[in-house]
């Protein structure tokens, strides 16, 4: 049990952000798992299959809750000129955080920031993001644990991090 | 290759799935702009500290909860 219990309970507070519906969650995906018994023919089916359903049961939670903190992508993506080149500052398009240490940027002020730009994103980009970054699934994979195509798991993760970026530059590095 | 096409790829860049030749051309592209240089930078920052901040584990009460839980549910069952 404690194999699994740790990846649902990442996957499904990912997707929900809520520590009380990952648990309830976590409870609903191991008593299928239990009622399921040992109808799996390896584990590599098992695993395949109970991130599935975390993230079945996880999205179904999710329907109709929270919905007014997430905003529009759009608004977090980058803006490009005609000609092709980034549009905005100097100051801002050239603004590089990325040395700045590890201990920093997850604490305090900037975890938070961190935290509630995760909040925003729509719960199938935070599945994605999950099932990439976290568990470092391929593509294919996730795109079969989420039921749509290669090419829209990579859109999704793509515009995701784009957002978080945007959001973590806008704080960090000298206003937007 | 402009900054709208480099930024648009670099999702398959980061993630090391990025055919050689692109590759190659976009990194001809990085080296002459300092903009797509910082947003590669931050980029591949962000999904660090995203995995980072994701990466939590189920805590020990709760564990002990869903042991109960199945316990009771097999119990009954």
């Amino acid at each position: 049990m404690a194999r699994y219990a740790s990846r649902v309970y990442r996957l499904a507070y990912g997707i929900t952000r809520s520590a009380p519906d990952a648990e309830e969650v976590v409870q609903d995906v191991f008593l299928q798992i239990v009622n399921k018994g040992a109808g799996f023919e390896g584990r590599a089916a098992l695993g395949s299959w109970i991130y599935r359903i975390t993230t079945n049961v996880s999205l179904n939670k999710r329907r109709g809750k929270r919905r007014e903190l997430e905003t529009s992508l759009d608004e977090l993506l980058p803006t490009f000129l005609p000609d092709g080149h980034r549009a905005g500052d100097r100051s801002f398009v050239v603004a590089d955080w990325s040395s700045t240490p590890d201990r920093e940027l997850l604490s305090g002020e900037s975890r938070r920031l961190l935290e509630a730009a995760i909040d925003r994103l729509p719960e199938h980009y935070r599945a994605v993001l999950v099932l990439r970054d976290v568990e470092e699934l391929s593509n294919e994979e996730v795109a079969q644990i989420v039921g749509d195509t290669v090419a829209a798991v990579k859109t999704r993760l793509h515009r995701a991090r784009m957002a978080l970026r945007e959001q973590l530059t806008r704080h960090l590095g000298g206003g937007a | 290759m402009t900054c709208r096409d480099a930024i648009e790829i670099l999702a398959d860049y980061v993630d090391g799935v990025m055919p050689a030749e692109l590759a190659a051309e976009l990194e001809r592209h990085l080296a002459g702009c300092e903009p797509c240089r910082a947003y590669l930078a931050t980029y591949r920052k962000t999904r660090e500290l995203g995995a980072a901040a994701a990466r939590i584990e189920m805590p020990a009460e709760m564990q002990a909860r869903l042991r109960r839980f199945l316990t009771d549910r097999l119990r009954r069952a």
